[in-house]
Formats: structure tokens, C-alpha cells, sequence
């Protein structure tokens, strides 16, 4: 590599061209040869005690009328010496693939961890619902039987009461409604809940932790029930069908459909229970599911009492209301093969972690 | 409640060609649930579930007469027959002629609780097995046949939905038959041998000795039962108050069919015809004669309520308009009579159909024989409403599970309920904890006030299984409040273990993050269910730390476990949600690495807090290593108006140095 020599004069126009013309020869033969990195080539060439930029610093000196061409040459001085070095990169890159590397390492995992089947559920069933405009609240667990019970039309000592085997809670004290205090056995609770809070149409589901004296494979005592509740003018049966369909559509699959029969609750009237297809045979028959229905939950039209319960007109209002147990749901999704609901309930990490 | 209903006797009052696959399809889309076919001898038997508020339909007789009113709606004829309803009326004055002996009967009843009495005696009636029929139509229908009076008394309840009973008329002193209120402590021993002490107002029958001999609306008293040897049997047919018989068969845990039965409004009006038909049973299966004048004591006559439906709100509900003719066949089969006019429909229900009072109860009768089936199914068609918005407390919650699982922990749902035991190892009041009255079992009795003793067994539960647990809850607990209602806070709890602090404390920085929430820097301990010199207290937002040695082995666990509480609650009350952005500056960062010998039992938390502080230059301070008293921080310096120079960076440098030296007593380390 020539040295310029130094020299307190300023250099001419031509003698800077000509220098720099030197220069970029050089600069992209060394590059080429060169073993070096290319960051190590590109500090050599451009970096801070370069050539380049000693001479490029030369422009401060110049004529004014000189500085236009010496400009232009610098330029492409320092494109050629870009393009060498970007050359001399893409061939580090090329002899780096040519060397034999193993594809079939174990990857490095991010780590795994597991939220349970039923959060994952009420996170399906919530968005299923969201698309309807139904949003989801959350009332309490603990409530006054006034609100599990009475307000429902079920007074006091109605036998329909029992239909649900309720834990009490030891004496509180009580409101102006209700001296008794329950773990809700279902979350119809929040009907009248929601209908105080004033608000009209009411689209909402409610999904709670509910409470029932009984323990089976398929029941345990602490469980989730998913609870829908629609007011509004004119609402039909018609309405409660079109949306258990979505539901059962969106959450089972395509090819699945719902059908109501006639039931009994207090709190309304007509009643009806929830049946879906079955997803092997489609409603024909066969070895799981026997008629070719399976029950899914309980549902109706809000009785006027309970709409009363709530300070809403029933001759302006009416709407529907649809309960279903979260745990009973999934386990109803095809190929879950969870055969005993206390499983859920286990907290063993071998079955968590299977989710 | 479930019944059982023979195929033949069922066709004993329905007359069709429908086939037991067809009578189950189409009854349980418009009516009673057909449940299951049972095939019992040969025999073809419903498995049937009739919902509480159709006592009518609890019978054969209820069942056929749906049958014959939904049948016809899929083309195929139905034909109700012998109606009880239908019957002529039977009963006349001069029963009593008929024996050669007048056999007297003394009644005093309070028709407020019996509504309807009806009685009968009976002389030279033969104790004997009953016929085939009998004996296999009962069976069949899962009753055990015990002799032909038994027999024909369960046989009626059966067939029509009353129930009937019988006494032995020697065995009533005085023939005094007393029915009314109990007062608290009396007893009474019934058929099964069961001696039974009463409260006030269950409903008992007293002799003319005060003897009691019937258990009103459960169970017939043992002292009058009709056994083998029985030749004179008084006929008992009658409806109860059915809020004291389902009080008494509540509190003294005694169920029967009968009482099943008593404890939903009867209809009064049907005692008259099955009584008859009970007459002619009794004649000629037992040889009996009648040998009194009938008993027939009622309270104030049925009469029909009238009950009305706006044509509009049929419409709405259904989804089509139903026409004036189909109404009233719909409503005419069911029974009572109709009228119908453009705007609204007339019904007046029949006596056995007490559950139609209001106008909604006519619109369930008219669609489900018009069938649920029918009805095409829509989304609503309003628009949704804009003011009702999610509560966000919801979507954290389920953003903190997501980030939990992600960050490779697993999710628990342990019972809301603890037990005895729990609440002693973690010493809670339970003064001040809500108690369930009537609990499943001892394990689940109190509701939790905090997550940590269901978190502890489960890790105890799981240790077996897993070395390395890290798992999550994130559920309510129960605040006391007195004279009130809990207040339900929704809590989150993280446990790993193992002495983990780092780790859990970096779970925990994290998730305040989430809620753009400063980590408190106070040193205070957490409470005693932690190690004191290894836990936080993270000021009102939670806790966290190793759990203490002693609370470890009340549980049983021989490994370090160590725990995050952190209030969801509160966390949300304090959340800033909204972000804001800063320039990015425009000048290059230094970097440099500062290794200091600290002394001992220094906090490390406040020296990279103030060291930060010492000068706008210094952008950030990390702990890049720790190894026994040597601390190594990684400083980055910036400014955001100029470039930094080696002369800016030497005189914070020694700013630095002196601040930790007077501060902290740390020297640098050569």
C-alpha cells in the first residue's frame, strides 16, 4: 500500500483525483485477497485513520470551484470500496454454509406451562358468546337466598328447592330480603343481579364457581355453570334456538345441532332442556350416546315473576335465560376421553400437565 | 320424579297403533321425557320423567291422556279412554243398605289441612293374594304386590295419581277417626316400624283412645294396619295441604310415592271418580260389602280460574301466528274450555290442571303440542347494547393465566372449602371465616379466607410425582365482613419448590409490571406463614417468600416450597393502563461495569435505586453479578442533549464511587 506523503501545502484538484483513483485500485484489491473479517477490512479502509478519510478531509481546503468534482470522485470511491467489502461478506456467508452443520439438534424449548381444561373452556365459551353481544360478568358466589331462590319464584319451602342440594352457610345476620345465606347452586343468582343494575336489553352470560352436595363421576361438589341471560321487546323461542345453535356450532362443530323439550323450572315459563347431536352418529343412534342425543343444559323463557324480581316491566319485556355446566361441556367435546369429572378436581400435575 | 308405566296397561286407557319407539320419540318432544324402554318378563315397560309441577301426568292415566293429545300431531290416532273425569257419577246415598250390619265411623277433620275427605267401611272383606293381573301390572311398575287390599290401594295411586289407604276398622278405638294438627313431641310408629317424633303441624289421625294411627300424607300408622287376619277395612281417599306433608316428610327424612304426590296440589276433583272405581275394586277382588255411608267432607268447590293471553304475545313467543283453530284444538284436548278473538284467548283450565294460572302458562301449553320442534331458529336481530362493558378484571385475569402458563406454570383449581384440619395448621379464626351449615364431607367446611393451605397440599399432594412444581391459582377468597355478605377478592397465588426467591421474585416484578405498578422497595417480612429473614411484604398488593420451616411440617412437606401472594383486587385498583412514550435519544449510550466490595448484610434493592439517582446521566443501573461480598453493577450512561464525552463520563464515575463509599461503605474492587 503506497504512503501519501504528508505535506503542510494543500493539494491540488488533480493530485486529490489522482490520489483517490490510486487509492480505490488498492483498497479493492487488498479487499479481495485479504483474509481478514470484513469488519476488520472496513475499518482499515473507511474507519477513522483511513486514507480515505484523511483525504476526504481534504475538501475543506479545496477551491470552492474544486470541491464539486473532488466531491463526485470521493463518491464513487467510496461505493466502489462498499461494493468490494459487501462482495468479500456475501463469500464469508457462502463459506460459512458450505460447512456441514447439524439440523436434527433438540430446538431450545420456551418454557411449557399449562392453564387448566376449564380455564381454557370459559375462554372458548366467552368468545363464542362476545361475537353474540353477550358480555360476560361475574356475580357472587355467596349470595342471600333471596337472590338464588326467592327471587326466582321459588318462596320459601318450595319444593323445587330441593331439586338442588344446597350448602347453607352458618347464620350472618341477614338483609331486608332474605335471612338465609347459600353457596349458589347454579348461577341464576345473577339475574336479578344484573337486572337491578338498570340497564336494558340485557345480553350477558355469568360463569361462576357453584356448589352442590353431591360427588359422582359426574359431579363434584365444587363446579362451573355457564349462565346466559337475554331481555328485550319481542324476544321468541325462535331467538333461543338461533343462539344455542351458534353456540353448539361454533363450540362442538359445523355439523352438530341443538333441539329443546319440554322442562319444568320456576324462574321460567316455558322451560325446556338442551340436547345436541351426537358428534358420532348425528343424531341417529349408536353405542355412546344411545338415542342419538346427548342432554346438555336447562333453559327458558324468563318468568314474568323474576323479571318482577327485577323492577322490569313484562309488558314491554321479556327474554330467555340458558345454564349449562362448563366441566359437562368440554368433557362433551369430542375425543377428550375424560371419563370421571373428579379428575378436573384432582390437582394431580399428570393430569394437568396433559392439557 | 321418575314412574315406571307398563306398555299394556298404558293402552288400558289409550287406544292407538302407535309403536313404544314412537310414543317415546314423540312424547318427549312435546310432553313427559320418556327416558328409557325397559323390556322386563317379555314385557315392555316406560321409564318416564315427569317434572314436578304435572302431578297430573304421574300416572297412567296423566300419561295416556298426553298421549293422546301430541299423537295426533304426528298423524297418528289417539283416543283418551275411560276417563276418570269422564265418569258417570257414581255414588249414591243408600251404600249403607247393602251390609247386614251397619258398621258406624266418627269423623272430625280441619279441611284447611285436608282439603278433601273421603271414607268408606267394608265388612267381610277376605285377606288373599290378588290376581295375575294385579299382581303383575304392579310389579311390572316396580311395586311389590303384598295382598289384594294392599294391592288395589297402590294399584289406584298408580293408575290415576291418588293415592289410597286402608285401615283395619277393629283397630280404631271408639271407630273415632280425628284428623288434625300435631303438637310438638307426640309420636306415631308407621307400617315400617319406624317410630317418628313429631313438631308442631304435621298433619296426624287420632283415635277414639288418642291412640295415633296414620302419619297424614307419609305413612300409615302400624297399631291400625291391615293385615292377614283383617276382615273389616275402612277406605281412606283423600287430598292434604301439600306444604305440611312436604314439611313433615322433610324434617322427619321420610319419602314415599304417596308423599311425593301429597306435597304437589292434587286435584280435589279426582278423588270422587277413583274412590268409585276403588268401591268396585274392593267388591270384587275381596268379597268386601260395603257397611257404612260414605264419609265425603270437602273444603269450599273447585272453581276454574279463568286465565287470559294476549294473541300478540302467543305470536311473539312462537314466532308465527297460530290459528283460531288450532288454539282451541290444542287447548280443548289438554281439557277446559276456550275462547278465542282476534286480540287475546279465553282458557278456563281443568281441575287437574292447577299449574295453568297466568298467561305464559298458556303459551308453553300451546307450543310444545305445536311442537319446539316446529320453531325455526334465529339470531336476534337488535343491536347490541353499547353501554353494558366487560368488567376488566376479567381480561387480567385471563391475560395473567396465559403469561403464567407461558412462563411454564401450571394452573390448579382447588375447592373454595377447607377443612378443620387446614384452618388449625394455618391458624385462622374461624370466628371470622364463613362455615357451611351442612357440609359433604369434613374436608370441605370452611369457605378460604386465604389460597396458601390449599396451595401447600397440593404441592405435598404432587411432590411424589414431580421434582421441579410450579404451579398457579387464581380464585376468589372470602373476606369477612360482618353481618354481611364475604367480600369475594379475587387472589392470585404462585408456589415452586424449592428455595426459590430469585425466581418467585421475578414472577412477581413481572406481574406488577403488568399492571404498570412500581415494585414496593420496603424490607418488611411478610406474615408467619413465612420465613421471616426470606419473605416481603409487598405493601397492600401481597406477599411472598419461602414458606416457613414450621408451617412446611404441620403439612407434612420435607422440601423448601416458596410462595407469591398477590391481590388481583388490588392490583386492579392501582393499575395504570395507558403507556406513554418517551423520545428515543438521539445520542449513542456508554456502557461501563463497576465491581464494589460491599459490606455485610448490605440490601443490594436501595443501592441500585439511589445509584441511579446520582446524576441525569445515568440511565440505568443493573446487578450484572453477586458472588460473595462483590457486587458488579452495569452502568449505561446517555444524555439526551449531547454526546457523551470521556471527561463526562470519568466525573460520574467518580460520583458514583464516592456515593457508594460514603453511602454504603463499599469500596471499588481493583
Amino acid at each position: 500500500m503506497k504512503k501519501i506523503v504528508q505535506t503542510d501545502e494543500p493539494l491540488a484538484k488533480d493530485q486529490v483525483i489522482r490520489l483517490l483513483l490510486t487509492l480505490q485500485e488498492d483498497a479493492v484489491s487488498a479487499i479481495n485477497e485479504s483474509s481478514d473479517t470484513p469488519d476488520i477490512l472496513k475499518l482499515t479502509w473507511l474507519g477513522k485513520n483511513s486514507e480515505f478519510l484523511k483525504l476526504a478531509s481534504s475538501m475543506r481546503t479545496a477551491k470552492p470551484d474544486d470541491k464539486q468534482q473532488i466531491g463526485a470522485v470521493l463518491n464513487g470511491v467510496k461505493i466502489a470500496i462498499e461494493n468490494a467489502l459487501a462482495t468479500k461478506q456475501q463469500s464469508t456467508y457462502t463459506a460459512k454454509n458450505e460447512e456441514w452443520f447439524d439440523t436434527t439438534i433438540p430446538g431450545e424449548r420456551p418454557p411449557t406451562g399449562h392453564t387448566h381444561i376449564v380455564t381454557q373452556a370459559i375462554e372458548e365459551i366467552t368468545s363464542i358468546f362476545n361475537r353474540l353481544g353477550f358480555t360476560r360478568v361475574r356475580h357472587p358466589e355467596v349470595d342471600w337466598d333471596w337472590y338464588a331462590f326467592t327471587s326466582l319464584n321459588m318462596p320459601e319451602s318450595h319444593p323445587a328447592r330441593d331439586e338442588w342440594e344446597t350448602f347453607f352457610i352458618d347464620s350472618i345476620g341477614k338483609n331486608e330480603k332474605s335471612k338465609k345465606v347459600v353457596l349458589i347452586p347454579h348461577t341464576s343468582n345473577g339475574q336479578v343481579r344484573e337486572m337491578e343494575k338498570g340497564n336494558l336489553p340485557i345480553r350477558m352470560i355469568n360463569i361462576a364457581k357453584c356448589y352442590r352436595r353431591q360427588i359422582d363421576v359426574s359431579h363434584t361438589p365444587m363446579f362451573h355453570q355457564f349462565e346466559g341471560l337475554y331481555i328485550d321487546k319481542n324476544v321468541s323461542i325462535a331467538h333461543l334456538k338461533g343462539v344455542l345453535d351458534y353456540f353448539a356450532k361454533h363450540f362442538f362443530g359445523a355439523d352438530r345441532t341443538t333441539r329443546i323439550r319440554p322442562f319444568h323450572f320456576q324462574f321460567t315459563e316455558p322451560s325446556f332442556e338442551i340436547d345436541i347431536s351426537c358428534g358420532i352418529c348425528h343424531g341417529k343412534g349408536c353405542k355412546l350416546c344411545k338415542e342419538g342425543w346427548l342432554e346438555l343444559g336447562g333453559a327458558g323463557m324468563v318468568h314474568p315473576n323474576v323479571l318482577t324480581s327485577g323492577n322490569i316491566d313484562t309488558t314491554v319485556y321479556n327474554g330467555f335465560a340458558f345454564g349449562w355446566g362448563v366441566e359437562r361441556a368440554y368433557m362433551m367435546k369430542a375425543n377428550t376421553n375424560i371419563d370421571d369429572i373428579r379428575l378436573l378436581y384432582s390437582n394431580d400435575v399428570r393430569f394437568l400437565t396433559q392439557f | 320424579m321418575n314412574i315406571l308405566v307398563p306398555d299394556k296397561w298404558l293402552r288400558r286407557y289409550l287406544k292407538t297403533d302407535a309403536t313404544p319407539k314412537q310414543l317415546k320419540e314423540y312424547l318427549s318432544l312435546c310432553g313427559p321425557s320418556i327416558e328409557r324402554i325397559n323390556t322386563v318378563n317379555g314385557e315392555t315397560v316406560y321409564d318416564i320423567e315427569v317434572t314436578g309441577n304435572r302431578p297430573d301426568a304421574m300416572s297412567v292415566i296423566g300419561i295416556a291422556r298426553e298421549a293422546s293429545v301430541i299423537l295426533p300431531r304426528f298423524g297418528i290416532d289417539a283416543e283418551l279412554i275411560d276417563d276418570p273425569y269422564k265418569m258417570k257419577p257414581l255414588l249414591r246415598q243408600g251404600f249403607a243398605g247393602q251390609a247386614k250390619k251397619e258398621l258406624p265411623l266418627h269423623v272430625t277433620t280441619d279441611t284447611k289441612l285436608n282439603p278433601r275427605w273421603m271414607t268408606v267401611v267394608f265388612d267381610h272383606v277376605a285377606i288373599q293374594p290378588s290376581p295375575t293381573w294385579l299382581t303383575e301390572a304392579l310389579e311390572l311398575s316396580g311395586v311389590r304386590s303384598i295382598n289384594n287390599v294392599i294391592d288395589i290401594t297402590n294399584y289406584v295411586m298408580h293408575a290415576y295419581g291418588q293415592p289410597a289407604h286402608v285401615f283395619d276398622y277393629n283397630k280404631i278405638n271408639g271407630s273415632v277417626m280425628k284428623l288434625r294438627a300435631s303438637k310438638k313431641g307426640e309420636q306415631v310408629t308407621t307400617l315400617d316400624g319406624k317410630t317418628h317424633t313429631l313438631r308442631d303441624n304435621d298433619v296426624v289421625m287420632e283415635d277414639g283412645d288418642g291412640n295415633l294411627i296414620d302419619l297424614c300424607g307419609i305413612m300409615g300408622g302400624k297399631n291400625s294396619s291391615v293385615s292377614d287376619t283383617t276382615k273389616r277395612v275402612v277406605l281412606f281417599l283423600q287430598t292434604y295441604n301439600a306444604s305440611n306433608v312436604r314439611k313433615t316428610s322433610m324434617h322427619l327424612a321420610h319419602r314415599t310415592e304417596a308423599s311425593s304426590l301429597f306435597e304437589k296440589n292434587l286435584d280435589t276433583e279426582l278423588v270422587t271418580p277413583v274412590f268409585a272405581l276403588s268401591i268396585k275394586l274392593m267388591e270384587e277382588l275381596t268379597g268386601g260389602v260395603v257397611a257404612s255411608a260414605v264419609t265425603d267432607i270437602s273444603a269450599s268447590p273447585w272453581s276454574a280460574p279463568v286465565v287470559t293471553v294476549k294473541r300478540k304475545k302467543v305470536d311473539t313467543y312462537i314466532g308465527s301466528h297460530l290459528s283460531d283453530k288450532e288454539i282451541k284444538q290444542i287447548l280443548t284436548a289438554l281439557g277446559g274450555k276456550v275462547t278465542v278473538t282476534d286480540e287475546q284467548i279465553t282458557f278456563t283450565p281443568p281441575s287437574y290442571r292447577r299449574d295453568i294460572t297466568i298467561d305464559v302458562d298458556i303459551i308453553e301449553e300451546l307450543a310444545r303440542i305445536y311442537g319446539y320442534h316446529t320453531i325455526q331458529g334465529k339470531l336476534p336481530e337488535t343491536e347490541t347494547p353499547a353501554t353494558v362493558y366487560e368488567d376488566p378484571i376479567l381480561s387480567m385475569e385471563q391475560l395473567i393465566k396465559t403469561k403464567l402458563s407461558d412462563w411454564g406454570y401450571t394452573e390448579t383449581y382447588t375447592y373454595s372449602m377447607i377443612s378443620d384440619e387446614l384452618m388449625d395448621h394455618c391458624a385462622i379464626p374461624k370466628d371470622l371465616t364463613y362455615k357451611i351449615t351442612n357440609p359433604l364431607s369434613s374436608d370441605w367446611v370452611y369457605m378460604r379466607p386465604t389460597l396458601i393451605p390449599s396451595m401447600l397440599l397440593t404441592i405435598k399432594q404432587n411432590i411424589p410425582y414431580e421434582q421441579d412444581l410450579k404451579l398457579f391459582e387464581l380464585s376468589m377468597t372470602y373476606a369477612f365482613k360482618k353481618n354481611d355478605l364475604p367480600d369475594e377478592q379475587s387472589t392470585l397465588i404462585v408456589a415452586v419448590s424449592g428455595a426459590r426467591y430469585a425466581k418467585i421474585k421475578g414472577i412477581a416484578e413481572q406481574l406488577f409490571s403488568l399492571f404498570g405498578i412500581a415494585f414496593p422497595t420496603t424490607t418488611d417480612p411478610a406474615n408467619d406463614y413465612y420465613e421471616q429473614s426470606r419473605s416481603l411484604q409487598l405493601g397492600v398488593f401481597g406477599q411472598m417468600g419461602e414458606i416457613s420451616t414450621q408451617l412446611l411440617q404441620r403439612f407434612g412437606i420435607g422440601k423448601p416450597v416458596t410462595v407469591l401472594e398477590l391481590s388481583i383486587k388490588n392490583l386492579m385498583k392501582h393499575r395504570k393502563t395507558q403507556k406513554q412514550y418517551t423520545a428515543i435519544p438521539k445520542n449513542p449510550a456508554s456502557f461501563e461495569d463497576f465491581a464494589f466490595v460491599v459490606p455485610n448484610n448490605t440490601h443490594v434493592g436501595p443501592m441500585l435505586k439511589t445509584m441511579e439517582l446520582i446524576d441525569p446521566m445515568i440511565k440505568e443501573v443493573s446487578l450484572f453479578d453477586s458472588f460473595k461480598n462483590i457486587r458488579t453493577f452495569h452502568i449505561t450512561y446517555q444524555s439526551d442533549s449531547k454526546n457523551l464525552t470521556k471527561e463526562d463520563t470519568m466525573r460520574v464515575r467518580e460520583k458514583i464511587i464516592r456515593h457508594m463509599r460514603t453511602t454504603y461503605h463499599a469500596t471499588i474492587k481493583n
